[in-house]
């Protein structure tokens, strides 16, 4: 499904954030991504989601090579995945349902399919019952549930997820893993980048260890270290 | 073994289905959007439409007074007659029979200058003098192309002292005209400068506020154009109701042109007004939308 080939990312000043990177992930599998602040975790989910361009080689996504696509495809590609971030990105001044909402509500969707969308996505997050709450009124664990609901409301085959449980202690942390693992279960892609090593050595996933813009590892039902 | 491009496509047409109900819920949305950007900017909108409509009076007093002035000048140009003012010592009837000679001339009026005087006299009352007024013939000539060429032959009779014609002071308009035109596109240049400009700054306000939100919506998949369009509205709103608050000067503007061609007995090319407001609101709308654009492709990545 998706495929990396001699990727290498440059920034002006010359730093190397990823330096020839060759990766294949298979539809349906969980990945986590790990290493150190600075190995390259955040270049390479950018990579996938073409908020940054390899400076070399390729990123293909279902056959498509997505390192040269226009400006007006990139759209496309982020609406047929589900993106969850570290800061959740969430909308304060919209109530939960809207936030998860939002985003097909531009695609033209009937209100009933989008209600029907958004209250799965909410029950499969725990938070049907809060969903006339604001971010304000939520926990930050709370708030991720948002974020994941609102990556998996448009049903996408693949999620990514930067560094999901940064901002979140290890209650809330495993939570929000335990629903990644159950989108996953559902036959969804999911990419996690983290270095919360603990969440990668419970749940025993393919883990990618990035070092210095290199991959240094690359196991199957792996650990941290 | 299927093509994973088609695959792509058969997932995202699953997830957006695009018929004429979708696209008229879009359109909707996108309307809803451009009236909350409207409302967030809140007294600002008011700023921002007063420069406008002051913009676009100025404007449309330019132009509205650049029309008036060319319908002055080719009503004169129509006139076909020639004013012939005659020595002291000429004599009219020997002078009317000349001239009546020349080829193109239908007719020739004599006006004693007794008759001039006395109407002047009246006119502008004045005391008893001296009379200083010769005798004046009206030449009509059969075609607005005769003119020149007549004017020239009675103007090398001896008898003549002096000559004037409408087309000459039409040509003296025409030359006005022309200045007032001048200006008018100066002032369009300026305007639509400072509209863009005013739109610019005001629609980067706009992306400032907004700037959490547009960059969620981004990273979320929506389209460039559902992003620009709201934008671009706004700006072409605030185009359009500067020229609509613009309309309240205007008619002012033009009820005082009106009373001149009235007093004149110069008749108004027809729709003249309308042309005018016709323009104000394509060039506000039009010049509010390019602002809002210029803007988007300056300070969004979309």
């Amino acid at each position: 499904m998706i495929q990396f080939r001699s990727v290498t990312k440059k920034y002006k000043n010359d730093n190397y954030a990823l330096k020839n990177i060759n990766l294949d992930i298979q539809s349906g599998e969980f990945v986590f991504v790990v290493g150190a602040s600075g190995a390259g975790k955040s270049t390479l989910m950018k990579l996938l989601y073409n908020e940054e361009r390899p400076t070399s080689g390729t990123v293909t996504i279902g056959g498509i090579n997505i390192a040269n696509l226009s400006n007006d495809k990139v759209p496309n590609l982020r609406r047929c995945m589900g993106i969850i971030f570290q800061d959740y990105k969430l909308l304060n001044n919209l109530s939960v349902y809207d936030n998860v909402a939002y985003v097909i509500r531009t695609l033209g969707i009937s209100s009933k399919e989008i209600s029907a969308r958004v209250l799965g996505a909410l029950k499969i997050v725990g938070l049907f019952d809060k969903m006339r709450a604001t971010p304000a009124e939520l926990s930050g664990g709370e708030q991720q549930r948002v974020g994941i609901a609102r990556a998996i409301v448009n049903g996408p085959p693949l999620v990514i997820a930067d560094e999901p449980t940064g901002n979140l202690d290890p209650k809330n942390s495993m939570e929000i893993m335990q629903i990644l693992d159950q989108i996953n279960q559902r036959g969804i892609t999911v990419i996690v980048s983290t270095h919360d090593n603990a969440m990668v050595d419970y749940f025993r996933k393919r883990v990618i260890t990035l070092d210095n813009g290199e991959i240094v590892r690359d196991i199957q039902a792996g650990t941290y270290e | 073994m299927s093509n994973p491009k088609a695959e792509i496509k058969k997932q995202v047409k699953k997830h957006i289905p695009k018929d004429w109900l979708c696209e008229l819920r879009i359109l909707y949305r996108l309307s809803m959007e451009t009236v909350n950007g409207i409302r967030r900017t809140g007294l600002g909108n008011f700023v921002i439409i007063t420069t406008l409509a002051a913009i676009l009076t100025i404007f449309g007093a330019f132009f509205r007074t650049a029309l008036t002035m060319s319908s002055f000048a080719h009503e004169l140009g129509s006139v076909l007659e020639i004013s012939v003012y005659l020595k002291d010592n000429a004599n009219a009837i020997v002078s009317k029979n000349s001239i009546q000679a020349i080829p193109h001339v239908v007719s020739v009026n004599v006006i004693p200058r007794a008759n001039s005087w006395a109407d002047l006299r009246r006119e502008m009352d004045l005391p008893d003098m001296n009379n200083p007024l010769p005798d004046t013939l009206h030449v009509k000539v059969d075609a607005p192309e005769n003119i020149e060429p007549v004017f020239n032959s009675v103007k090398k009779m001896s008898a003549v002292e002096d000559m004037s014609y409408a087309q000459d002071v039409a040509k003296k308009i025409e030359a006005l005209n022309q200045i007032v035109n001048t200006i008018t596109i100066f002032v369009l240049i300026i305007m639509c400068v400072l509209t863009i400009t005013i739109i610019n700054n005001t629609i980067q306000l706009v992306i400032q506020a907004r700037k959490e939100e547009i960059e969620i919506m981004r990273l979320m998949g929506v389209s460039n154009w559902y992003i620009r369009f709201p934008l671009i509205m706004q700006g072409a709103f605030y185009g359009f109701t500067g020229a609509l608050v613009a309309l309240i000067p205007i008619h002012f503007v033009e009820l005082g042109l009106n009373n001149m061609h009235e007093f004149f007995m110069v008749p108004l090319p027809l729709y003249t007004q309308q042309f005018v407001v016709l323009t104000m609101f394509a060039i506000g709308t039009l010049f509010g939308a390019t602002g809002s654009f210029l803007c988007i492709k300056k300070h969004l990545q979309v």
